[in-house]
């Protein structure tokens, strides 16, 4: 039945379209786009490995870099964004046309599925900006600011989830948007609610099953991981300019929310690969601890100071400078 | 079974009967449009007075008296055979002062509130280049007919760019915005503009100018404090909009005010035709005073008789009051 059912939907559809077909006979200025419209679209097939010039991270573009040999290249491509077609990188003077001639097939600026080291790294990144978020929301419910909490506890569902949702089934990881979204729903009307702890701690385990499902040898691995600490604290020095005006705190959410992000990537994520790096490169290791205890010097508590301790240009450059260091240990 | 065969045949009967009055409605409309052509043709282009030199800009990107009349039609390339503009958009914060006594962190496309007039004619393929620079993630959002993939509802997170591209379709006064939850705060914040689809003929000539009515939230409570047209509170209060006498005007209006239901939008002294959502090109009333939900928007053509000062706002007096303001100052008409 089902079979004559689609049968019939075929006639039907094949019979409209040939109406259409014969209504359309007259020139139709539609019918053209629609052609030159897919005309488009398949040209924007790219190959898997390329690297999205809008999108890549330093380490990515670190690629290109040493390919060309031009010294801080990532860091000047990323500058340029935003790319309407590869070739902008000529136009826009990132490099020269000889230049671009030998990495032409390595870019691109069209969509593309991340794959390998590079897809990893992103997931790590987008569960640590979850899990700062997460760490800023617990440190005000444990204050009795569940008003002030209760953003933060959106932000990972609603700004974030959307990205690894599609990975967590290859990944094996138990879908867990519900999770998030229970402990936000609960604070919102209920913020007393013993099960508030209960549901909090579930939806920290389910982010921290998320991160476990990533092989051991990367979450071990130092560079691996501050490549996802450097993308947080990317975002955490924007959104901590974001919080400033005047020398003055007027944001408290990104305030908060740029404490979460730091905190996390020192307290957890740096701490578990400390030990490895002192092994590998100590010196970095050092500069690293110390520029992260100054950069948290930024954020003295979870209730935003009215006076920023640190201006957002002090922050930009330790972000900066931690990020030279990452990417000097091989 | 015969439930769902009912409901697919007619859905494709009203699928085709739609189509078929729609191509005997466009070339109905075509003709008419061909015959006020030919008045068209008569009519001088619109005068346009010169801006007053008393009003102030906010930063070099922002100038709200310019903003007014400041269409981007991007940079045109032509690509298989096809007429694309290309926009170039930074999402990024910029420190608004909103008065003598509120300085304000807004979110906003390219530095400004509202973001950049895009403008295009229908048909035309449009490309639009977005880089976010504002810590979030962000998004834009149109309104419009275009593919899934290009629906901007995808977080595109901090320093990273995307590119939106499609034809531009159907004509109209459209809008872009940000699209990240809640959706609340990153609109109110400032992250919004008017996407304009020209009709395939020109209207007639007019003095066309762009009048967005915004609200802020400054302390996160979900409800407004101050509300604005095209960014600042009572800008066009304090430096009213020079316009001639008798000369056409053409107000592409849009409402992105959130937490009201609706608002109205009111004129002095005045009636005025509305083509609503941009999307006739024939008015379909005409009124002094219209309703308006979120992102409800209509072009308003109106022309005055006597010379002075005008004002506008919507008649939720207290928003007026809160901000959203604003005066034409009618010139003599000069020969």
């Amino acid at each position: 039945m089902g079979r004559i059912k689609s049968i019939l939907r075929y006639l039907l559809l094949s019979f409209g379209v040939a109406l259409l077909i014969v209504a359309c006979n007259t020139p139709q200025p539609n019918a053209q786009q629609e052609s030159q419209t897919n005309q488009t679209q398949k040209v924007e097939v790219s190959n898997e490995n390329q690297i999205n010039i809008n999108t890549a991270i330093l380490s990515e573009l670190d690629k290109l870099e040493s390919e060309l040999n031009i010294p801080a290249l990532s860091d000047k491509i990323q500058a340029n964004r935003p790319y309407g077609s590869t070739e902008d990188l000529v136009t826009k003077n990132v490099i020269t046309s000889e230049q671009f001639e030998k990495i032409k097939n390595q870019v691109t600026v069209r969509e593309i599925a991340l794959t390998g080291v590079a897809k990893d790294v992103d997931y790590l990144t987008k569960l640590g900006l979850m899990k700062g978020h997460m760490m800023v929301a617990e440190e005000l419910l444990d204050l009795n600011k569940p008003k002030q909490a209760d953003p933060h506890l959106g932000h990972p569902v609603e700004e974030i989830y959307a990205d690894i949702e599609e990975q967590l089934n290859d990944r094996q990881v138990t879908q867990f948007s519900n999770v998030l979204t229970g402990v936000q729903e609960l604070v919102k009307s209920n913020p007393k609610s013993p099960q508030v702890k209960t549901n909090f701690n579930r939806a920290m385990e389910a982010i921290e099953n998320a991160i476990a499902a990533l092989p051991e040898s990367e979450r071990k691995s130092p560079t691996f991981v501050l490549k996802a600490i450097n993308g947080i604290l990317d975002v955490a020095a924007y959104e901590y300019k974001a919080a400033i005006h005047d020398g003055k705190i007027v944001e408290i959410i990104e305030y908060q929310d740029s404490r979460g992000f730091v905190e996390y990537s020192k307290d957890v994520l740096y701490k578990n690969i400390a030990p490895e790096l002192s092994k590998i490169d100590p010196k970095a290791n050092e500069q690293l601890k110390t520029d992260l205890e100054e950069l948290f010097k930024a954020w003295p508590s979870p209730i935003a100071p009215k006076q920023a301790v640190l201006s957002p240009e002090t922050v930009t450059a330790k972000v900066k400078s931690i990020g030279k260091v990452s990417r000097s240990i091989t | 079974m015969s439930d769902s065969f009912n409901q697919i045949s007619r859905r494709q009967l009203i699928k085709l009967g739609i189509t078929g009055v729609g191509i005997a409605g466009t070339a109905g409309i075509v003709y008419g449009c061909n015959q006020s052509q030919v008045n068209k043709q008569k009519l001088q282009a619109a005068k346009i007075p010169p801006l007053p030199e008393n009003a102030p800009q906010i930063n070099q990107d922002y100038h709200p008296m310019k903003l007014l009349r400041d269409f981007d039609y991007g940079k045109v390339k032509q690509e298989n055979g096809r007429t694309v503009r290309e926009f170039e958009i930074v999402a990024e914060t910029t420190t608004l002062q909103l008065n003598s006594a509120v300085s304000y962190i807004a979110w906003d496309y390219n530095g400004r509130v509202p973001g950049p007039t895009l403008r295009a004619k229908e048909g035309d393929r449009v490309r639009i280049l977005f880089l976010n620079k504002g810590g979030h993630a962000h998004t834009m959002h149109f309104h419009g007919e275009h593919p899934v993939t290009m629906d901007g509802v995808k977080a595109v997170h901090n320093n990273k760019a995307t590119i939106y591209e499609f034809d531009a379709e159907p004509y109209g006064v459209h809008l872009y915005h940000c699209h990240i939850p809640p959706v609340t705060r990153h609109i109110t914040k400032g992250l919004y503009g008017m996407f304009i689809v020209d009709p395939p003929q020109d209207r007639p000539p007019a003095d066309e100018m762009v009048l967005v009515m915004g609200g802020y939230d400054i302390n996160d409570d979900n409800k407004n404090e101050l509300y604005a047209f095209n960014g600042i509170p009572n800008y066009y209060k304090q430096y009213p909009i020079p316009i001639y006498q008798n000369q056409l005007i053409r107000l592409y209006l849009l409402n992105i005010i959130e937490f009201d239901a609706a608002i109205t939008f009111h004129l002095h002294a005045n009636f005025f035709d509305v083509y609503p959502t941009g999307m006739t090109l024939k008015p379909s009333v005409t009124a002094d005073d219209i309703t308006m939900g979120p992102t409800e928007r209509h072009i308003l053509e109106f022309a005055y008789r006597y010379t002075g000062k005008f004002m506008f706002h919507p008649h939720q007096d207290l928003i007026a009051e809160s901000g959203c303001m604003g005066y034409f100052d009618v010139l003599p008409q000069t020969s």
